[in-house]
C-alpha cells in the first residue's frame, strides 16, 4: 500500500475542507464589521510547510511574508502573527482593512502546516470612516499598515500592540472583537490539523498533500486548458476613474498565449496595462512570481468545464500555480505600483482582471464564457443616530450575473460567496432609515438570447441628516455583453434626485430624502433577437423587461396582453437585426471614455 | 386501568411500530410495509398488526395514546417538483414584491461560483407574489396604514390564478401583527377557499427573507398536512398527537394549524428514543447516530436534552422553527461508490435507495454500495430481516472487485476503503455538531442505532477517540420508541431588540408568552404545565445570537456560553455591550415516560451459532452471535459479530461488546 492511496487521499481532503469550514464558521458567527459578519469579506486558508495553499473553496492570503520574517524554526505552539501591510504582504494583501491573522500547526515539535484567515475589518484608521478614502494619493492616508509581527507569543497575546492597532481604529471595540474571533477561529483550526499528523504521521500526510494538489493540476491541463485554441489571445477592460483624476480608461490588459505542449501552458502577460494611477485603485501584484493572482485568477478557468455542476466541483489550490506563468509589466503601473501608492479600492483592478480573464478566454474560444458582472461596490450612508452616537451603515449590494451560453445571468448575485445583504428589518432597527423599496431594477440585464441578471433597485429614506458615500466602477462603462449579447445598465446613485458619481466620500443627504441605488446588470450573452419570446413575454410580466425594451432591444411585438405575435416579431427582428463587427458590447459609456470611438480594437471578432 | 401506547413513524420504505404496555412493561414491535399512495393504510394496518401480537384483547379506542411521527410534510418539499408548490401564492409589502428573487443576494460555497452558478427555482415565482400598501416600523407603530382595497385586489389576482394556499409577510409584522390579520381577514372575504399562514403566527422573528420563506414552507405543507391527517383521523375515529420537530408532540387537530412544525420531525424521534434508553443506562449526555439506507442523522444530547436549533433548513428552505439540531449526511447503508473524474474514491452522498438499491440486494442494482462493501468483507450475514431477504454475496464480490480493479487497490482495500471513508464522512458531521456548539466529541458516548448505525461503531470509536458506542435493542425501532417518550411542546417566540433591557418589559414579554403557551396547553387537556423560559442574546455588532436560558444573571450565563463556544467572552469587559434579540417560551405538558425492562443476568460464556470468514484486519475464521442468546453481564470479544433481526454488529480485534442490564450492547476499546 503506498503512502497516498486513494482512500487516505479522500480522507485527507475531506479533512482539510471540514477544518476549513469550521473557521469560517467560528469566525462568522462572532465577528462584528459588517464587512466579515454580512458580505463575508473573509476567507479561511489552509497552507503546508512549504506555503502551498491546499484547500480549494476559498482564495486566501499568503504565509510567504510570515516566514520571511519569522523562520519556521524560531515558531512556537501558541505562536500567532499578524500582517496588513500591503507591500510586505507579497501581494497577498490588497488594502489596509483585511487584517491577517496566520497560527502554524506542530507535529512533534516541528510546524508542519499553517491555518490562516483574513478578514475586511470596519475601520483601521486613515483618512476617513471605514478607511476606504477614495481620493487617498498615498497609502498613508489609508490607516495604520501593520508589517508581519508575533501578535500572540506562545499563547499570551502582545497587549501594546493590540492597544496600538485598536487605539488607531474608529470602532476599536468592533476591530477587538474581530481580532479575537479571527485568532480563536485559527487556533482551534491548527489543533484539529494537528490531530489528523498525529493519527497518519507526516510523511503520509505530507504525501497525501501532494497528490490533491497533483490531482488539480492534472484535472486543469487535461480538463480546462485543453479546451484553449492554442495561440495568442489579447484583451483589454478598463476601470473608469481612481478618485483622483477626471474618469478615463484605465487599462488591464492580459496577452494569453496558450501551448499545451509547454510545461506552463499559460503565460499571462499583463504587458499594455496603465500607468499606476494617483488614486486608491493600484494593486501590487508582482510578488513572490504573482503566485497570489494566479490563485486569485484560475477561478475563472473553471467556466471552461462542460456543465455548471462540474464547475462547482472543481476546486483551487496551489495545484494551479505551475500551469501559469505570469509576466509583469515594469514598475509603476496598475498591477505594479511602487510605495506608497494607495490602494484601499484595488477591487477596481484585482477584480476587473478576472472579467479580463473571462473575455480572453471568451475571445479565445469564440464565446464559450460567461458575459461580464460587476463585482464588488460599496454604498453606504453615516451620520449620527437619535442617541447623537456614529453610525456607519455600509453595504455590499450585488449585481447581476452575465448570460451564460446555457443560462440567463442571474440577478442581484454577489461574486463573494455567501456574502449577504441586510436584512431591512435589521437595518430598520438599527439606524435611523426605512427602507421603502427593495426591489430589481427594471431593463438593467443586458439583452442576450440569455439576457444578463438584473441589479438591485433600493430606496432609502433617511430619517436623519447624513451623509451618502459609495465606492463603485461601472458608473460610466457598463458589464459588456458577448458574442452578440449586449451590455447591461451601469451603476448609479441618485440623492432627492440628483444624479451621484460612483466615487463619493461624503454627499449630504436630508432628514425624509432618498438615496436611490441601481446596481450593475450582468452583460447578455448572444443576440438578443434569438431569445425565445415567450421568455421576453415572462420578463415583461415579471417587471424584469419593460414593454419598451422588449420591442427596441429584443423585437418582440404583442398583439393583446402578452401574447406574441408572431409574425410581427419575426419582422422586427429582421429590420433590427445588423452585423455587428465587434464581439463584446459595452454600453454608451465606453465612446463617452474613449474619445468616441464605438468599441475598443481588441474587441474585433477574432 | 389499562394503558397501551402506540407510536407509529411512517419512513420511505417501512411503517415502524411500537407498543408500550404500562402495566407489565412490555415492549411489542413490529414493521409493515408504508403506503406512500395513501399512507393511512400502513398506518392503520402496522396498529392492528402489533395489537395482534400483544395478545392483550386491547381496541383500538382504548389504546390511550396514539403518537405518529410522519414525513408526509417533509417529502412534498424535499421532493422538489415544481408542480408541487402550483398552488402557493405569497403576499408582501409595497416594494418588496421581488424579495424572494434577491433573498439574501448570496452564492453558495466557492470563489468564482457567482459566474456560473445558476439559481434554484424560489419557493413561489414572482408572478404569484401581490403586494399591499402599509407600512409599520420596527417597534411596531404605523407608518402608513393598511389599504384593504389593494388587499382585496391582491386576494382576487391570487384567486384568479387559482392559488389555494398563500403565505402572508409583512415587514415589522414581528413587532405587530395587526396588518397581516387585516390581510387574513381580506382573505377570507376575497378568497374563502384558500389556506393561509400569517408570519406572524408561524415564526414573531425579525429578518424578512428567513421569515418570508418559513411561512410560505407553512402554507406549501397545509393542504396535504390537513388532507392526510383529516383522512386518517376519520378512519381512526379517534384522536392522535403528531411528532413535532422540536422534541415535542401536539394533538393532530393542532397541527394541522402549523404544519411546518411536524417537518423533519423524523430524525427527532430517533434522537429522543435514544435519549431515554441511554440515560436510563446511566449516560445522561450521548452523541446519537441514526444510520439509515440513504443518510445518517447525528445530534447531541446534554443531561437528557437534545440541542436545539433555529437554524435548520428543507431542502433549500430555510425554516427558522425551533427543532432539534440535527446534522445529516449523506452516509448510508446504499450511499454509492465512485470514482471522481481525478481518480480517487468516493462514497456518497448519491444513494442506490431501496430500489434499485445495492448489488446484493439482486434487484438490478450495478453500483457498489457501503452494504456490498459489508456483505464482500463477511461483516453482514448474506441476508436480511434474520433470512427473510437472501442477499447475492457473489454479485456483491464481482461489484467491489471491479472497482478495486479501476482503482488498482485489492478487493479488500477497496471495500474496507469505502467503509473508511464512509466512516469518515460520518465523523466529519459528528465533529461539525460538537464544535458547533463548544463540545469536545471524547467526553460522550455514541448510541448507535437504525439499520445501519451500529455497523462501523468501532472505527468511529477510533477516528473520533471515543470511550464507548451504546448500540440499543432493536436498533431499527428506536425512532418508533422514541415517539412514546416525548412531551406535549409548543414554542413561542418574540424579538424584543434592546442593549439596556427593562427587567419589567421583558417580564412582560415573557408572560405574555406564557399566556399563549397556557391556552394551547389547556386545549390539549393539561393541568401541569412546564414553561421554559430562553433568550438569545449577542455582542453589540455580532449577527448571530447564542441562546441561554432566561433565569438567573442571563448575561453572565450568555458570556460564560459564548467563552465555552468560541473560546472567548467579555464578562469583565464592560466595553463589549451585550445586545437582547428574542425570548423565548417553550409551554411544556409532560407525559410518563416508559420503563424499560431489565434483561435478565447470564452468567457463563455466550456461545456462538456458527463461524463464517470475515475480514477485519485479514481474512480470518470469525465467530458470530445471535443478540437474542445474550444476556446481561454478557461480553463479546472481537474479532465477532452480533446479529439480530434488523441489525448487526461487528465487532472488531481489540474491541469488546458487553451487554448491560436493559440489553444494551456497549462497545469498548480493549484495554491493554
Amino acid at each position: 500500500m503506498s503512502l497516498a492511496d486513494p482512500i487516505l487521499i479522500e480522507i485527507v481532503e475531506g479533512t482539510l475542507a471540514s477544518v476549513e469550514m469550521e473557521v469560517e464558521t467560528a469566525i462568522a458567527r462572532t465577528a462584528r464589521s459588517p464587512m466579515i459578519r454580512d458580505a463575508h469579506d473573509f476567507r479561511a486558508g489552509i497552507h503546508d510547510v512549504r506555503l502551498r495553499k491546499l484547500t480549494g473553496r476559498s482564495y486566501s492570503a499568503l504565509v510567504q511574508p510570515i516566514v520571511r520574517d519569522f523562520p519556521v524554526e524560531t515558531m512556537n505552539p501558541g505562536d500567532v502573527f499578524f500582517h496588513n501591510d500591503v507591500y510586505l504582504s507579497e501581494g497577498g494583501i490588497g488594502h489596509l482593512p483585511d487584517l491577517c491573522v496566520t497560527v502554524p500547526v506542530f507535529h512533534d515539535g516541528q510546524v508542519v502546516a499553517f491555518v490562516q484567515a483574513f478578514g475586511h475589518h470596519d475601520d483601521i484608521g486613515g483618512a476617513c470612516p471605514g478607511s476606504m478614502p477614495s481620493g487617498a494619493r498615498s497609502v498613508f492616508e489609508e490607516g495604520l499598515m501593520v508589517p508581519p509581527i508575533r501578535l500572540w507569543d506562545r499563547g499570551v497575546p502582545n497587549d501594546a500592540a493590540l492597544r496600538i492597532m485598536t487605539r488607531n481604529s474608529r470602532m476599536p471595540d468592533s476591530l477587538a472583537g474581530d481580532l479575537d474571533a479571527e485568532c480563536s477561529a485559527c487556533l482551534m483550526g491548527a489543533r484539529r490539523l494537528g490531530e489528523l499528523f498525529d493519527r497518519y504521521g507526516r510523511e503520509a500526510v505530507e504525501a497525501c498533500f501532494d497528490a490533491i494538489l497533483a490531482k488539480t493540476t492534472e484535472t486543469f491541463r487535461r480538463e480546462l486548458l485543453a479546451k484553449i485554441p492554442e495561440g495568442v489571445h489579447v484583451w483589454e477592460d478598463y476601470a473608469e476613474h481612481d478618485g483622483v483624476d477626471e474618469p478615463r480608461l484605465h487599462a488591464q490588459r492580459i496577452t494569453l498565449t496558450v501551448d499545451h505542449a509547454a510545461p506552463e501552458p499559460l503565460v499571462i502577460d499583463f504587458t499594455g496595462t496603465s500607468p499606476q494611477a494617483k488614486g486608491p485603485i493600484n494593486h501590487a501584484g508582482d510578488y513572490a512570481d504573482g503566485v497570489f493572482l494566479k490563485k486569485w485568477l484560475a477561478p475563472i478557468l473553471r467556466n471552461l468545464a462542460d456543465t455548471p455542476e462540474r464547475m462547482a466541483e472543481l476546486d483551487v489550490n496551489e495545484g494551479v500555480v505551475p500551469l501559469i506563468k505570469m509576466v509583469f509589466p515594469e514598475k509603476g503601473t496598475l498591477l505594479t505600483p511602487i510605495f506608497p501608492a494607495p490602494t484601499n479600492a484595488r477591487t477596481f483592478v484585482i477584480l476587473r482582471l478576472l472579467g479580463v480573464l473571462a473575455g480572453v478566454l471568451a475571445k479565445a474560444t469564440g464565446g464559450r464564457m460567461p458575459a461580464d458582472q460587476e463585482t464588488i461596490r460599496y454604498t453606504g450612508v453615516y451620520g449620527h443616530d437619535a442617541a447623537g452616537n456614529d453610525y456607519l451603515m455600509r453595504e455590499v449590494l450585488g449585481g447581476g450575473s452575465g448570460g451564460r451560453w446555457y443560462a440567463d445571468g442571474e440577478d442581484t448575485i454577489h461574486v463573494v460567496p455567501d456574502s449577504r445583504n441586510i436584512p431591512v428589518e435589521f437595518a430598520e432597527a438599527r439606524w435611523p432609515l426605512r427602507v421603502e423599496r427593495l426591489g430589481l431594477a427594471v431593463d438593467s440585464g443586458g439583452p442576450g438570447r440569455y439576457r444578463g441578471g438584473l441589479g438591485y433597485d433600493k430606496h432609502i429614506r433617511l430619517l436623519r441628516d447624513a451623509s451618502f458615500m459609495s465606492i463603485a466602477d461601472r458608473s460610466i462603462l457598463s458589464c459588456w455583453g458577448v458574442n452578440g449579447g449586449r451590455a447591461g445598465r451601469p451603476f448609479v446613485v441618485t440623492v432627492n434626485g440628483v444624479e451621484m458619481d460612483g466615487l463619493v466620500d461624503d454627499f449630504p443627504v436630508r432628514e425624509g430624502e432618498i438615496v436611490r441605488v441601481r446596481t450593475t446588470g450582468g452583460g447578455g450573452w448572444g443576440s438578443p433577437f434569438d431569445r425565445e419570446p415567450l421568455c421576453v413575454a415572462d420578463d415583461v410580466r415579471d417587471g424584469k423587461v419593460s414593454l419598451k425594451a422588449a420591442r427596441e432591444d429584443y423585437g418582440v411585438v404583442f398583439s393583446a396582453g402578452l401574447d406574441v405575435d408572431e409574425a410581427a416579431t419575426e419582422a422586427l427582428r429582421a429590420e433590427l437585426r445588423v452585423p455587428q463587427e465587434a464581439f463584446f458590447d459595452r454600453g454608451p459609456g465606453f465612446p463617452k471614455l474613449s474619445g468616441g470611438r464605438p468599441h475598443a480594437e481588441v474587441d474585433l471578432r477574432p | 386501568m389499562y394503558s397501551v401506547r402506540i407510536g407509529v413513524d411512517t419512513g420511505g420504505t417501512f411503517t415502524d411500530v411500537v407498543l408500550v404496555d404500562e402495566r407489565t412493561g412490555q415492549i411489542v414491535t413490529t414493521k409493515t410495509p408504508s403506503t406512500p399512495s395513501n399512507p393511512a393504510d400502513g398506518f392503520l394496518a402496522g396498529v392492528a398488526k402489533v395489537l395482534e401480537l400483544h395478545g392483550g384483547g386491547v381496541d383500538l379506542a382504548s389504546v390511550s395514546a396514539l403518537v405518529h411521527g410522519t414525513t408526509v410534510a417533509t417529502n412534498q418539499l424535499l421532493e422538489d417538483r415544481p408542480d408541487r408548490s402550483d398552488h402557493l401564492g405569497f403576499i408582501t409589502t409595497e416594494g418588496f414584491e421581488f424579495i424572494l428573487e434577491i433573498a439574501r443576494q448570496s452564492v453558495p460555497d466557492g470563489y468564482g461560483n457567482s459566474y456560473f452558478w445558476v439559481k434554484p427555482p424560489r419557493i413561489v415565482p414572482v408572478h404569484r407574489v401581490r403586494t399591499v400598501p402599509g407600512r409599520l416600523d420596527h417597534t411596531g407603530a404605523q407608518v402608513r396604514p393598511f389599504d384593504e382595497e389593494a388587499a382585496a385586489e391582491a386576494a382576487r389576482g391570487l384567486r384568479e390564478l387559482g392559488v389555494t394556499a398563500i403565505g402572508v409577510c409583512f415587514l415589522h409584522a414581528y413587532a405587530n401583527p395587526a396588518h397581516e390579520r387585516l390581510m387574513r381577514d381580506v382573505l377570507a372575504r376575497e378568497h374563502p377557499e384558500a389556506v393561509v399562514s400569517l408570519s406572524s403566527d408561524v415564526l414573531r422573528e425579525y429578518r424578512e427573507y428567513e421569515r418570508s420563506v418559513t411561512t410560505l414552507v407553512d402554507a406549501a405543507v397545509k393542504p396535504i398536512m390537513r388532507t392526510y391527517i383529516g383522512n386518517l383521523s376519520e378512519r381512526l375515529g379517534r384522536g392522535f398527537s403528531v411528532m413535532k420537530s422540536n422534541g415535542g408532540v401536539l394533538s393532530a387537530a393542532e397541527v394541522v394549524n402549523q404544519p411546518i412544525t411536524t417537518v423533519l420531525s423524523g430524525p427527532a424521534a430517533g434522537a429522543l428514543g435514544a435519549a431515554l434508553i441511554a440515560g436510563t443506562a446511566g449516560h445522561p449526555s450521548v452523541i446519537t447516530l441514526d444510520g439509515g439506507g440513504t443518510s445518517t442523522d447525528v445530534a447531541v444530547i446534554v443531561d437528557g436534552e437534545p440541542s436545539q436549533t433555529t437554524e435548520g433548513s428543507i431542502g433549500r428552505y430555510p425554516c427558522k422553527i425551533p427543532m432539534i439540531d440535527i446534522v445529516t449526511v449523506g452516509a448510508g447503508g446504499g450511499s454509492v461508490a465512485w470514482i471522481s473524474p481525478e481518480g480517487t474514491l468516493k462514497v456518497g452522498p448519491r444513494s442506490a435507495g431501496a430500489d434499485p438499491g445495492p448489488i446484493c440486494y439482486g434487484k438490478g442494482g450495478t453500483e457498489v454500495t457501503v452494504t456490498d462493501a459489508h456483505v464482500f468483507l463477511g461483516r453482514v450475514p448474506p441476508h436480511l430481516l434474520g433470512g427473510e431477504i437472501p442477499l447475492d454475496a457473489a454479485a456483491a464480490r464481482a461489484g467491489i472487485e471491479g472497482l478495486a480493479a479501476k482503482l488498482g487497490l485489492t478487493p479488500e482495500r477497496c471495500a474496507t476503503g469505502i467503509l473508511e471513508i464512509s466512516a469518515f464522512n460520518q465523523s466529519n458531521a459528528i465533529r461539525q455538531i460538537t464544535v458547533k456548539r463548544g463540545l469536545d466529541v471524547r467526553d460522550f458516548p455514541m448510541v448507535a442505532f437504525g439499520g445501519s448505525g451500529p455497523l462501523l461503531v468501532c472505527r468511529l470509536l477510533d477516528v473520533l477517540g471515543l470511550k464507548s458506542a451504546i448500540v440499543p435493542p432493536d436498533p431499527g425501532n428506536v425512532s418508533a420508541f422514541g415517539l412514546l417518550t416525548v412531551d406535549v411542546k409548543n414554542d413561542y417566540v418574540r424579538t424584543h431588540v434592546t442593549t439596556d433591557p427593562d427587567p419589567d418589559a421583558i417580564e412582560a414579554v415573557f408572560r405574555d408568552l406564557e399566556a399563549q403557551a397556557a391556552m394551547a396547553l389547556d386545549r390539549e387537556g393539561f393541568t401541569d404545565h412546564v414553561y421554559v423560559r430562553t433568550a438569545d442574546l449577542r455582542y453589540y455588532g455580532q449577527a448571530y445570537e447564542v441562546r441561554v436560558p432566561a433565569d438567573g444573571d442571563v448575561e453572565a450565563r450568555f458570556h460564560e456560553a459564548h467563552q465555552r463556544l468560541y473560546g472567548y467572552g467579555y464578562r469583565d469587559d464592560p466595553r463589549h455591550a451585550v445586545e437582547w434579540v428574542n425570548l423565548r417560551v417553550s409551554g411544556v405538558g409532560p407525559i410518563t415516560r416508559p420503563a424499560l425492562a431489565r434483561r435478565p443476568e447470564q452468567f457463563e460464556e455466550p456461545t456462538p451459532i456458527c463461524t463464517r470468514d470475515v475480514h477485519f484486519d485479514g481474512w480470518a475464521r470469525t465467530v458470530i452471535y445471535r443478540r437474542r442468546d445474550l444476556g446481561a453481564g454478557a461480553v463479546v470479544h472481537g474479532p465477532a459479530v452480533i446479529e439480530e433481526y434488523g441489525s448487526t454488529l461487528p465487532v472488531h480485534p481489540g474491541f469488546t461488546a458487553t451487554m448491560d442490564d436493559y440489553g444494551n450492547l456497549e462497545v469498548r476499546r480493549e484495554l491493554g
